[in-house]
């Protein structure tokens, strides 16, 4: 029995490797036209499917338009159709550089677009920049990966260096006379580096931070950091991914903390946030996108900038109804990042790797995400300099219901910020 | 006695060595990376099995070794322009030392109260780690990538690395035998096979378990500035998975445990289907759940893992498969 069990799995294992063999695509294929290879890895499984998934979809319907309008159109009159490669990455980095490697000799990458939040997309650059590729990063806003020496590595993300500053800006319009600031934040790298940055800005604009506190990743219970929240604080920040920051806003609500602004990190632009109910309400958060985001041709061409590409509403439609869910940004960064590499493409002329990297040194534009613009600085090549946040506040509807709105900047806001009721 | 005239020696040292000496000679890139993550395997189960296969206990928080070794390292490495040898050692010398002190206090517990025990530390490494400033706290350590120009650009430094990671693993190999086939070796086994009966007939428990524990904690910080280095960054989350730790596990009891060979059968095969199914057209969608029924119809027909498996059922095998 257990040789005859053995002999199975021998049979079935030899059986699977024999069908692998031959359903090897033919490498000649795709020889006729001229294509080239966009390729990544997504983090298909693992905890950052959900986010990873979306950048992904993102990307894909970017091939999937270029490729109907008959590819990208090179001056000369030239056509150059696109093919996406990946890999699963699992969430996890041991693989990341091994299957980058395996990508770009093996499957002959032209391009490379980065894995999804950047720890994986750091370990994804060192090969990238050690095999002269340019790669695009999304979802990657730590902005140390730019201050490494590299070259060909592109941020679609807003650093995270000025993810929540915005929201001391809001904060002086809101209440020209607000002093106080408490910041609690998650003891990782992304939001570390978000909160640095915010308490230097805070304290450079003269406010005055009265709490500073970090929680372990996973925390469940803030009770510990809200006593310690000083009575009379103008303004409560921090937070880090959707779990902890949704039970920390949650908490904040409960234990009746009077403030005058709410300020969190990633959870609140997500629709499931309004599952709060009336915690959520006057929570301001930090989007890179929203599709309630007003860039327009007009506002480009107000901005004394290029307009490229198609429209918010074109965009957020075409998302939809391909994938049957509002697009969050982190679908219009997997979007954005292939549309970086056409318009650099088209200017161009080819896809040499220098030429199209000049290009995405010169570029300068406005597209549906907002603009972008890169430094090119030997310090901090490929960090974003052009994109800005968008702040969302969530506020009632008429029927008394949870929605989301624009509230800064100040160009594209569809509705005004308010402050804090009592609680 | 004397190893080297033994076939059980040789046989998984031939084969890493020939393995990496292919591979530097082919000099293909894909080849590197995915034999630098299998040899990292092979690495980090060896060494994990010089505790869990010879003396029998079973360690979780193994993986603490890779983690606080590789920051030290890489710490060395990145803020004081140590050479790539320098620092893994010091990685190494550091996670030994850990070891040591740790040991004297948890190697008296016994079972599942070691196994818990070993959680705790990892996760009280990682803690400290993300409030250490000079590790750069939550936020980690990265090089420069002109860090790399000293090795001749990062071709070459990725290179370097590997050629070192051979070598490592090629030395726990060694010592994986030489520790098996030594009287102390002879002592950590009767601990396994009974701890009382053990100490009765003379073993010095705590210290020979000590030392074991000692020794299966110095490879691992070597091997864990390697792989820092080679991704040019590190952070808490990164460095003390313990779901590394448990794939550890799951590989030297694939393989065999309290064998020499099989922690590298175990970690090439299990690496490898996973490397394999990521990649493969046809499976790479469904690769978590094809990796998975395999591992179980593994575990199901073959408890004793393959080479001990094989062991058991060629007896005149047993000399060269050790």
């Amino acid at each position: 029995m257990k040789r005859k069990s053995l002999f199975l799995i021998f049979g079935l294992a030899v059986l699977g490797l024999v069908l692998a063999l031959f359903t090897q695509p033919s490498p000649s294929a795709a020889a006729e036209t001229k294509t080239v290879v966009i390729a990544f890895t997504a983090s298909q499984t693992g905890k950052l499917n959900v986010e990873g998934m979306r950048q992904i979809n993102g990307l894909n319907l970017w091939v999937e338009q270029v490729n109907a309008a008959g590819g990208v159109k090179l001056p000369d009159g030239a056509a150059v159709k696109v093919a996406a490669k990946f890999y699963d990455d699992e969430s996890k980095k041991e693989r990341v550089q091994e299957l980058y490697t395996k990508l770009i000799s093996a499957d002959k990458a032209d391009f490379l677009i980065s894995p999804y939040s950047s720890g994986l997309a750091d370990a994804a650059a060192v090969i990238a920049q050690q095999y002269n590729k340019i790669m695009i990063t999304a979802g990657a806003a730590s902005d140390s990966t730019y201050k490494k020496g590299y070259t060909l590595i592109y941020q679609s993300y807003t650093p995270a260096s000025r993810y929540l500053t915005g929201a001391i800006d809001l904060l002086a319009k809101l209440d020209p006379k607000a002093k106080k600031v408490a910041i609690v934040y998650e003891k990782d790298k992304f939001s570390t580096d978000v909160v640095n940055a915010l308490k230097a800005y805070a304290e450079g604009k003269g406010y005055q931070v009265v709490l500073f506190e970090g929680y372990e990743p996973g925390a469940t219970d803030f009770a510990p950091f809200i006593n310690k929240i000083p009575a009379g604080v103008d303004a409560v920040m921090g937070g880090g991914h959707f779990v902890d920051t949704t039970t920390f806003a949650k908490q904040l609500y409960e234990k009746k903390v009077q403030t005058k602004m709410i300020a969190l990190l990633v959870a609140p632009p997500e629709p499931k946030f309004a599952e709060l109910g009336e915690a959520c309400i006057s929570v301001i958060g930090s989007s890179q996108w929203e599709p309630l985001a007003n860039y327009t041709p007009e506002l480009a061409k107000a901005a004394g900038l290029e307009w490229y590409g198609l429209s918010v509403a074109d965009f957020t439609s075409a998302y939809k109804k391909k994938f049957n869910e509002e697009p969050s940004y982190h679908s219009a960064g997997g979007y954005v990042a292939g549309l970086i590499l056409q318009k650099a493409m088209e200017k161009a002329g080819s896809a040499d790797t220098a030429k199209v990297k000049a290009a995405i040194d010169a570029m300068d534009l406005m597209t549906f995400y907002g603009r972008l613009k890169f430094d090119t600085s030997p310090k901090a090549h490929g960090l974003q300099v052009g994109h800005d946040m968008v702040y969302i506040q969530w506020q009632k509807d008429a029927q008394g219901k949870p929605v989301k709105q624009v509230v800064w900047p100040e160009a594209g806001k569809t509705a005004s910020a308010f402050v804090c009721p009592v609680r | 006695m004397q190893a080297w005239r033994q076939a059980g020696f040789w046989l998984p040292l031939m084969i890493v060595f020939l393995w990496g000496l292919a591979v530097l000679l082919i000099r293909q890139d894909t080849a590197r990376e995915t034999a630098f993550t299998l040899l990292m395997c092979v690495g980090l189960a060896s060494s994990l099995n010089i505790l869990l296969g010879y003396t029998g206990y079973v360690s979780f928080g193994h993986i603490v070794f890779f983690g606080l070794g590789g920051y030290t390292g890489f710490y060395f490495l990145s803020q004081h322009n140590w050479s790539l040898l320098a620092s893994s050692l010091a990685g190494g010398v550091l996670s030994a030392g850990l070891a040591g002190l740790v040991g004297l206090a948890v190697l008296r517990l016994r079972g599942a109260y070691f196994a818990l025990a070993t959680i705790g530390i990892n996760e009280a490494a990682r803690a400290f780690v993300s409030n250490f400033e000079p590790f750069g706290g939550a936020t980690g350590l990265f090089v420069n990538f002109s860090a790399y120009e000293q090795y001749g650009g990062a071709g070459p430094a990725l290179w370097t690395a590997f050629t070192f990671l051979w070598v490592s693993t090629l030395a726990v190999l060694a010592t994986s035998f030489l520790v098996k086939h030594s009287r102390f070796g002879l002592g950590l086994m009767a601990i396994r096979e009974d701890e009382d009966a053990a100490m009765v007939m003379g073993v010095k428990a705590p210290q020979a378990k000590t030392i074991a524990y000692v020794i299966s904690a110095f490879f691992p910080g070597i091997i864990g500035t390697l792989y820092f280095f080679k991704n040019g960054n590190v952070e808490p989350g990164d460095a003390f998975q313990l779901h590394m730790s448990i794939e550890s596990l799951v590989m030297v009891m694939l393989g065999g445990q309290g064998t020499v060979l099989g922690p590298m059968v175990g970690a090439i095969t299990y690496q490898g289907l996973r490397g394999y199914l990521l990649t493969s057209p046809i499976f790479k969608s469904l690769h978590l759940a094809v990796a998975g029924l395999i591992l179980l119809l593994i575990v199901l027909f073959v408890p004793a893992g393959a080479v001990g498996w094989v062991r058991g059922r060629f007896p005149r095998w047993r000399r060269v498969l050790e």
